[in-house]
Formats: structure tokens, C-alpha cells, sequence
């Protein structure tokens, strides 16, 4: 039995996809800065010598980690209006379940790669005299920030692709638009290749240039 | 005032079970170059890391000119640790050289001396680049100011690392084996910086595997085994006549 492809209704509904990418790139905008900003906060706190900030810290690190996102999704979708009060828009909820979902990862990375800087660097800052902050900003960061970037590149990628769980939540991101329109062409093949594809396009550059830059920095050091 | 520069007392530290300092007492006056030698494993380097609290010890004192390092005493004379400016406050009055450099590796030669001078001192940028051309210069650096680490031979470093400690016009310098990483060759060209700041009156505490250094430099020198000073005295003293049988031993082993 022959399937006769036809990607032209794909291309006449292009619009439709340029629409959901756009909000897959928005949501992962806003989870990329939530889970960056709070996911370096995280990571300094869960190396803190103060208990106070240690352990809260961790809890929420491994609870994120030790749970799947979609429940996480969910569950801040229906969650936060009662927690917080705010009534969210679809899309600012699963920003913000995402974003708090990458800064447990982040926390980890960060966490990494600052532990992978020799106590060597810490004792010498510290002959000097320098204290913690300047410690942090001028000897460690500088020296673990490159060590950090190519796992924060793969953890971005994760995100563009876990964007599309906002779905669940009727968030019109790129699989969203996809599955509406699967409902009115009946093309699911043809629109779900589509669909793949346009995820590829917006990540692969981003792997491609971790690629780049660990290769660059390999032969300069 | 006294010239006493350091005083140890009882001092102890333990890594979990195993007690690595089993009470030192020790004193180094102003323009001493005091020695440590002993066994790898007798403590040597401990005892100098908490000199500047490097390493925290668990029992009796340091004294830095009379003030307790690393610890404030309570009024009921327990000792809770001291806040990190504190702390931060008595390390930059010391300089410490490492036996693996610990150079910043993505700062030039220049920027690794006058890192401490800017950014603890508080010293303006052009002041403390004039001070340490003049102290790369001394230590025979001045031709690699503006070079990374990385593209320094092992000996280079140190003298970079040496100069880096210098910038803090410190009080004491702690030597941390600071011979022990480097190629056989190039242990004489950081020796050689050593015995000028020695000549010139530096305060100087070395913890050192070179007997050579230890019977030529040093004013006074320490064994060390198993936690414990074995004995003290001249190099002369120490080197043709140990008054203790630990101490002939541990020379006949590394004089051969």
C-alpha cells in the first residue's frame, strides 16, 4: 500500500509553523533567563559553608531532578494561581515551570564547574587575602566559566526541545500549532517531519557552535 | 615591642582519626629564616598552612605580632573562628609561595603580581604595575611581564609566584616546598631569589627538601617527624651534630 506524501499543504500552512516558533522561541527566552539567573543563585548557595542556605538549596535541586517535568509542568500550571494568588497566562506559567525545572540543572553545572577549579587557585586568592566575592568574580568564574559553557549549551538545546511540552498546557508553541493543524489537513506525517525539522533548525546552531568553541578552546590551551 | 614575628603554641590539627600536629611550639623572630625539614608526611606542610589559616587547626594558638590567627576568644576564652575580613587581614601581611605555583592561569605575569596590590590593597593600577616590574625585574622576569603561565618553564613560574607574594610587602613569606615540583635544573634559579630575600632581612619560614638550602641560608632549622618538632637548632648544630637519633637518621636517608 502506497502513501502518497504531500508536503504541499505543509507549505501553504508555513504560517502556522513561523507562528508556533515564535512562541517556542519566546518560552525558551524566558525559561532561559529564569533558569540561568536562578540557577546560578542555586549553585553558589548549595556550595555555601552555612547550612541555612545549603540545604534548601538541595532540596529543591534533587526534587526537580528527581521528578518528570510534565508533573512539574502541570502541576505550576494549576498551582501557582492558587499559591501566588496571580492568574498567569498559559504561556508565562510553562516559562516559569520550565525555567525553575532548568535552574535545578543549572545549579548542577555551575556547581561542577566550580568544583573542578584546583584548591590550588583558592589557596593562592586566599594568601593574598582576598574574600569570597572577589574570589569568586576575578580567580574562579573566569577560569570555570568555560568549563561550564559547553554543558549549559546542551542543557539550552534540552530546553528549546522540552518547550514543546507546553502543549499540555494549550500553549500554541510549535507542536501545539502542529497538532491543530494535524486536526484540519489530517497530514500528521507530513506535518509532524515538518515539525522535527523546524526543531533541528533552531538547535542544531547552537550544538554546532559548543562544538566549535570546546574545539577552540582545547587547541589554545 | 618584641621582634617576635610568629608564635606557635600546642599547636594540633588532626585529618579526621589521624593527628598530623601533636602540639608544636615554635617562635620566629624578625628577620629569621627559619628551615623545616623532615620525612614527606611528618606535617611540614600543615604546620606552614596554618601559619595563615590555610589549614584550620583544632587546638592551641597562632600568634601573628600577638594576635591570634584564624580564631577570636569569646570572654568565657573559648575560641570561635573569626570572621572571614579578619582572617583576610592577617593573610594579606603574609606571602605564601606554593610548591605547584597556583598561578592564575588566564592572567599575564604582570597581572598576577599586581592582582593582590589592586584588588586587596586597593593600590591604583599604574602604582602597583611600576612595583611589580621592579620585583619581576629582581626575580630576572622582566623580559615576560605580559606572557600567560603556560608559556613559562616551571622555574619561571615560581619566580612569577615569588614576585606575586613580594606585591603584598608582606611581613613573613611561607615557602611551601617551593623547589620540590620543578626539574633539577631549574631548582637553582629559585633558590637563587630565596637566598637574595634572606640576605636582604625577609622573615622566612621554608619548608624545603633541599639540605643544601637548609644548611647554607637558614638561621635555624627544625625536624619534624610524625607530627612533632624532633629538634631545633643551628644548621651546624643540626646538620654535624644531631642531638637526636630521628634526626641522623632522617639525613644519613636524604644526604645518601
Amino acid at each position: 500500500m502506497g502513501y502518497s506524501w504531500d508536503f504541499q499543504t505543509v507549505w501553504e500552512y508555513r504560517q502556522v509553523f513561523v507562528r508556533g516558533a515564535i512562541i517556542t522561541a519566546q518560552l525558551t527566552f524566558w525559561a532561559t533567563l529564569i533558569g540561568t539567573s536562578l540557577g546560578l543563585f542555586l549553585g553558589l548557595m548549595r556550595r555555601s559553608d552555612n547550612a541555612a542556605l545549603r540545604y534548601p538549596a538541595a532540596i529543591y535541586i534533587e526534587s526537580f531532578r528527581s521528578t518528570p517535568i510534565l508533573v512539574q509542568l502541570v502541576w505550576i500550571y494549576y498551582s501557582m494561581p492558587i499559591l501566588t494568588g496571580l492568574q498567569m497566562g498559559n504561556i508565562m506559567s510553562c516559562a516559569i515551570g520550565l525555567g525553575l525545572h532548568c535552574s535545578a540543572y543549572v545549579a548542577e553545572i555551575f556547581r561542577a564547574g566550580v568544583n573542578s577549579i584546583e584548591k590550588g587557585q583558592w589557596d593562592a586568592a586566599h594568601a593574598i587575602g582576598m574574600r569570597y566575592p572577589k574570589l569568586m568574580l576575578r580567580i574562579i568564574l573566569p577560569q570555570a566559566i568555560r568549563r561550564m559553557i559547553p554543558p549549559l549549551i546542551n542543557e539550552f538545546a534540552t530546553l528549546i526541545k522540552l518547550t514543546s511540552l507546553g502543549s499540555v498546557l494549550a500553549v500554541n508553541e510549535l507542536l501545539h500549532e502542529a497538532e491543530n493543524l494535524i486536526n484540519n489537513t489530517y497530514r500528521p506525517l507530513e506535518i509532524y517531519t515538518a515539525v522535527a525539522i523546524a526543531f533541528a533548525i533552531m538547535i542544531y546552531p547552537f550544538i554546532y557552535a559548543s562544538q566549535r568553541l570546546e574545539r577552540h578552546w582545547k587547541i589554545r590551551s | 615591642m618584641s621582634d617576635v614575628v610568629l608564635k606557635i603554641r600546642n599547636l594540633q590539627k588532626s585529618f579526621g582519626e589521624h593527628q598530623v600536629l601533636k602540639g608544636i611550639d615554635l617562635e620566629i623572630n624578625k628577620g629569621e629564616v627559619l628551615v623545616i625539614i623532615g620525612p614527606s608526611g611528618s606535617g611540614k606542610s600543615t604546620l606552614l598552612r596554618c601559619l595563615n589559616f590555610l589549614e584550620e587547626y583544632d587546638h592551641g594558638e597562632v600568634l601573628f605580632h600577638g594576635r591570634l590567627v584564624g580564631y577570636r576568644k569569646t570572654s568565657h576564652d573559648r575560641m570561635i573562628k573569626d570572621s572571614a575580613k579578619a582572617i583576610a587581614d592577617i593573610r594579606k601581611r603574609m606571602g605564601m609561595v606554593f610548591q605547584s605555583f597556583n598561578l592564575f592561569p588566564h592572567m599575564t605575569v604582570l597581572e598576577n603580581v599586581i592582582e593582590g596590590p589592586v584588588q586587596v590593597r586597593g593600590i591604583s593600577r599604574t602604582d602597583a604595575a611600576r612595583n611589580a616590574k621592579i620585583l619581576l625585574d629582581r626575580v630576572g622576569l622582566g623580559s615576560k611581564v605580559n606572557e600567560y603561565p603556560s608559556k613559562l618553564s616551571g622555574g619561571q613560574q615560581q619566580r612569577a609566584g615569588i614576585a606575586r607574594a613580594l606585591a603584598m610587602s608582606p611581613e613573613v613569606m611561607l615557602f611551601d616546598e617551593p623547589t620540590s615540583a620543578l626539574d633539577p635544573e631549574l631548582v637553582g634559579e629559585v633558590l637563587d631569589v630565596m637566598k637574595s630575600l634572606a640576605a636582604e632581612g625577609m622573615t622566612m619560614i621554608v619548608v624545603t627538601h633541599e639540605m643544601g638550602f637548609a644548611r647554607d641560608v637558614a638561621d635555624r632549622v627544625v625536624v619534624m617527624d610524625d607530627g612533632s618538632i624532633v629538634e631545633a637548632g643551628s644548621p651546624a648544630e643540626i646538620f654535624s651534630n644531631p642531638a637526636q637519633a630521628r634526626t641522623a637518621e632522617f639525613l644519613r636517608r636524604v644526604l645518601h
